[in-house]
């Protein structure tokens, strides 16, 4: 029998496992990949380690809640700064910033009468950056309102309200009027004598609204009040008091900004999906990723923005008055600066037109903007040659705005005096020459009412449709040199004739031809081959503004006051 | 380009916001408060030194350490019944009782001196119950030097300095009279009734009616005066400077220039539909004694409505009226009460200027209407018999009665009031007498 031979044991099993390895600390990439595959880091973050790829760049843009509103790629043109001076965008940048530092400075403000002024006083001395913050808001509402009207201007310029784009043009015309809107009402929460006086011209104004203010025209039909209309919801009593404070603080910090988010929203979405602006394609271009081309630029101009408003407020501290008081009126009393445009035509126009007419109709004339303007040139591009109507106007209405402005802000003293910038407001003026009514009731104007109306209703009817009326070209320089010539030739007659002063001829040449030019000549030139409707409704804005031109030239040359005065219903033109 | 553009707008956000921490906190008030710590310290380490018992050395030293270890921080004392925070003891910390319990310090200049007179007037106006600028009027809540001194543009109570501040000691104490420190203010008081202020200027309905009430004068706005007037006053000879223009000097000016020169008027109708006189206020500058235009200044400047609760005031018995056994010497007083020296002189010795009334010396309607002036009574009251007299101070002569010099000039502007309401029986009586008694002596034929 065999013996069993012990079998040996198997040879042991070839190691697996390395012996244990001395310790050593992880390298930076390790320790980075560890903590970014966690899950806790993947939960917050998806994606995973940064690998600069075109995959990597597009799901940044895609998977990114704050970002995802942009495309993946982007056309090269849109990336040039000159293409829309970013100014959408900063004005974007200066609404966070307002909105940063409102709600710091609401942790301190109060909204009442006995304490919003000692609020102010505790920002600036005793509060940590409460100066800072203080101006960086007030400095940035000024900087936004800038913006915007900029803006609007740049997007105009380049016919980026065009078809399909009109609904979007009029969302930001609603977005300026709130920005406007925010800014006014900012202006009172301070609560110093700036504020109060502001605030009680430009709200007076709503008291002179058409029906439904208590001192416009038709006031009593419906029965309107100085304690039940339009001004006294504004204020929520008959004067700026603590109902107006607290009322301006909650449409400022809360409701308009609510309603200014969800337009911004819709603003952006149509952006979006309108691809931008459209401009010409070039057959060659090769689109860029918006990570990082778009994204940067974006950056550097908040970044930039953020940087100017810090190191103006730093620089510059914003003035705070007295304390408001209610029996005490500055002289003069003015608006804030973007409404004393409006302020300085109320020297011409009575509140309702200065006030109300004019503010609505530009705000609608500036919607109806894209639907009247069939001109399919320069959309994306400026286009000067190609636009010259549309630019024209849409650059005379700016031109005028801030001239009105200017005036308003510099050129008026107490009583609302003519003062140079560089003449001291200490000195005396004379009183203004006493005024006279064109048509109106007997004793307070020269014509009857009977006549007043049928007469300005046919000059009226007359500018709006002689333009399309007239078939011939008409030489534009020679023209109006005739015109403005012609005009002046009468001048020089009426001085000898009948007493007329040089300065009077000055203003009778300046304004006619600038009605010529600008209300007759060039829509004659190139809209007159429009459809009825676009042509009325363009002729009606063009002669809406020719006419504020007329009655101021009409006011500075004959010292007319109203051109037509039916007190009987507080209408006066 | 835009890295360099990314980095450098980073860097330069980053450089401005550590500048604003920095403003804030290089703050002007935290160099005061510092270097009174220091001072403080440094006091302590002397006595230390000086102390001859170790147990006072010690306690020297201590003190002394925790002057240097005190905390920077804005320090206030809150009035809560004058609703007032005042923020002046961050600077001056001498004067607040958490920092310095003595409230004394052993520094004589601002803002290390301590509060003077602690034991009196700082006992009897507790710094916690008052505060300081109900007092010294100024910007409590600021708390940088101009302006909380209200030396700045768009505070129109600054500080209240000299002699003025005694204008806060007249808003509570209802006679200042004998009070101790209120010396300047109740002389002011004093000159204010017997020149005849009172007979134009009423005090809250106590006086004439002839020019405004000056109850509240201290309250007015500077916009309601005309800057192209204020800049007709001089202060010592010199026009003043902008940075200086405040109500007291307002009210000051009136009495140490001419009225007339400053205030808006419009004789020749030159910028109104109608002309408009001079003011009638006399010229004091020559009449009150030294330092009277400060006293009077100071009295007026304690004429605010700013609240203060009725437990502040110091309330006394009004003063009974002297007697008198004279009719004479009671018409006298009678006529120091009613103020008829505003119009009719220091003890009825000259009739005051009267913008184009009839007056000695009057040639040319043009230039001579300032030398029209009120009847000179010693002059006048010999034509009246004591009827006559009467019915006249009763009715009193209404401002389109007054004769006027130029025809077309402005109607002048001071008048007579009717006094029968306010002067009856026994006064009116023995004022004529006094009147009477004091009329020219006709020369014999």
């Amino acid at each position: 029998m065999a013996d069993t031979t012990t079998v040996p044991p198997p040879p042991p099993p070839p190691s697996t496992s390395t012996p244990p390895a001395a310790f050593r600390l992880p390298t930076f990439d390790e320790a980075r990949k560890y903590l970014i595959d966690s899950q806790i880091w993947r939960s917050v973050f998806r994606g995973g380690v940064w690998k600069d790829t075109p995959r990597d760049r597009s799901a940044h843009i895609i998977g990114n809640v704050w970002l995802h509103l942009h495309p993946v790629r982007i056309r090269p043109r849109a990336l040039e700064w000159t293409y829309t001076w970013g100014l959408g965008g900063i004005s974007f940048a200066l609404f966070l910033i307002l909105t940063v530092t409102g709600v710091l400075l609401m942790f301190y403000y109060r909204p009442t009468v006995g304490l919003a002024y000692r609020d102010m006083k505790d920002l600036e001395y005793a509060v940590t950056l409460g100066k800072l913050m203080r101006n960086m808001h007030r400095w940035g509402a000024q900087a936004m309102v800038v913006m915007v009207i900029a803006h609007m201007a740049s997007v105009f310029l380049r016919g980026g309200y065009k078809k399909p784009r009109e609904f979007n043009w009029g969302v930001g015309v609603l977005l300026l009027t709130l920005t406007l809107f925010l800014s006014f009402t900012g202006y009172l929460l301070p609560w110093d004598q700036l504020a109060i006086w502001a605030v009680t011209v430009g709200t007076n104004m709503a008291g002179a609204t058409p029906m439904l203010g208590n001192e416009g025209p038709f006031s009593s039909l419906l029965g309107m009040r100085i304690n039940n209309d339009v001004r006294f919801i504004l204020l929520g009593g008959t004067t700026v008091g603590e109902n107006t404070l607290l009322r301006f603080y909650v449409m400022h910090c809360v409701a308009v900004p609510l309603i200014v988010g969800a337009l911004l929203i819709l603003h952006f979405w149509r952006i979006r999906k309108d691809s931008f602006s459209a401009a010409p394609r070039d057959p060659n271009e090769q689109k860029l990723e918006v990570w990082p081309h778009l994204v940067v630029r974006e950056y550097i101009a908040a970044a930039g923005c953020l940087l100017f408003i810090m190191l103006w407020s730093v620089l510059m501290n914003a003035p705070l008055e007295v304390e408001a008081n209610p029996n005490v009126t500055p002289n003069p009393s003015k608006a804030p600066w973007y409404f004393v445009g409006l302020q300085e035509l109320l020297v011409y126009f009575d509140p309702w037109i200065a006030g109300v007419a004019l503010p609505n109709l530009i705000i609608v004339g500036l919607m109806a903007i894209p639907y009247i303007d069939t001109n399919a040139k320069g959309v994306g591009y400026y286009d000067w040659k190609g636009r010259r109507f549309a630019n024209v106007m849409f650059m005379l209405g700016i031109v005028m705005w801030f001239i009105l402005i200017f005036i308003g802000y510099y050129c008026r003293g107490p009583n609302y005096a003519w003062f140079w910038p560089w003449e001291s407001w200490l000195i005396q003026k004379p009183a203004p020459p006493p005024t006279w009514s064109v048509f109106g009731p007997k004793g307070m104007a020269v014509l009857p009412i009977w006549l007043g109306v049928p007469v300005l209703g046919i000059l009226g009817a007359a500018a709006m449709v002689l333009p399309k009326l007239i078939e011939k070209e008409i030489p534009e320089r020679r023209s109006t040199l005739a015109f403005a010539g012609a005009v002046a030739a009468i001048s020089v007659v009426a001085h000898f004739a009948f007493g007329m002063e040089w300065m009077q001829g000055v203003w009778l040449v300046f304004f006619a031809t600038l009605y010529y030019y600008f209300g007759f000549l060039l829509p004659q030139m190139y809209i007159r081959s429009l459809d009825w409707i676009r042509y009325l409704v363009t002729m009606f804005l063009v002669v809406s503004t020719m006419g504020v031109l007329l009655k101021m030239g009409a006011r500075l040359c004959f010292n007319i006051k109203y051109v037509l005065t039916v007190p009987a219903v507080s209408l006066n033109i | 380009m835009n890295r360099k553009l990314f980095y450098a707008l980073n860097a330069l956000l980053l450089i401005t916001f550590v500048a604003a921490f920095a403003l804030d906190f290089s703050a002007e008030w935290r160099t005061w408060q510092r270097q009174y710590f220091d001072r403080m310290a440094a006091h302590f380490d002397s006595e230390a030194r000086e102390a001859t018992d170790p147990a006072q050395a010690a306690s020297f030293e201590r003190q002394a350490k925790a002057a240097r270890r005190e905390s920077l921080m804005v320090r206030q004392l809150i009035a809560r019944d004058l609703g007032r925070i005042d923020r002046c003891v961050t600077c001056h910390v001498g004067m607040d009782e958490f920092a310095n319990p003595s409230l004394r310090t052993p520094f004589k200049e601002h803002p290390f001196a301590g509060h003077p007179d602690v034991e009196g007037l700082g006992k009897a106006h507790s710094f916690q119950k008052y505060g300081c600028s109900v007092c010294h009027a100024g910007q409590g809540l600021a708390t940088t030097v101009d302006a909380a001194h209200g030396k700045v543009h768009h505070w129109e109570k600054p500080l209240l300095d000299g002699k003025l501040i005694q204008a806060s000691c007249a808003r509570c104490h209802q006679n200042t009279e004998g009070l101790k420190g209120a010396e300047t203010v109740a002389m002011g008081k004093k000159l204010f009734e017997t020149h005849g202020c009172k007979g134009c200027h009423a005090i809250r309905g106590d006086g004439g009616a002839v020019s405004v009430d000056l109850g509240r004068i201290a309250d007015k706005p500077l916009e309601q005066i005309a800057g192209y007037n204020f800049s007709l006053i001089k202060k010592n000879g010199a026009p003043l400077p902008r940075e200086d223009w405040a109500l007291k000097e307002w009210i000051r000016a009136h009495l140490t220039q001419r009225p007339a020169d400053f205030i808006p008027n419009d004789p020749f109708a030159k910028y109104n539909k109608e002309p408009i006189a001079p003011s009638g206020m006399p010229n004091f500058s020559e009449e009150l004694p030294e330092g009277g235009a400060e006293a009077i200044t100071a009295y007026l400047m304690s004429m605010t409505d700013e609240p203060i609760p009725m437990r502040f005031g110091v309330l006394t018995a009004a003063k009974s009226e002297p007697k008198f056994s004279d009719p004479v010497e009671h018409g006298k007083q009678v006529y120091r009460k009613y103020g008829c020296a505003g119009c009719h002189g220091l003890e009825a010795k000259a009739g005051r200027a009267n913008f184009n009334a009839l007056g000695p010396g009057q040639e040319n309607p043009e230039t001579d209407m300032d030398k029209g002036r009120e009847p000179t009574l010693p002059d006048t009251v010999g034509t009246f018999t004591r009827d006559e007299l009467r019915h006249k101070i009763q009715t009193g002569v209404s401002g389109a009665n007054i004769v006027k010099f130029n025809p077309n000039g402005p109607t002048p502007p001071l008048y007579m009031p009717a006094w029968k309401e306010k002067i009856k029986g026994e006064e009116l009586e023995d004022l004529i007498s006094y009147l009477l008694s004091i009329k020219k002596k006709e020369e014999a034929w």
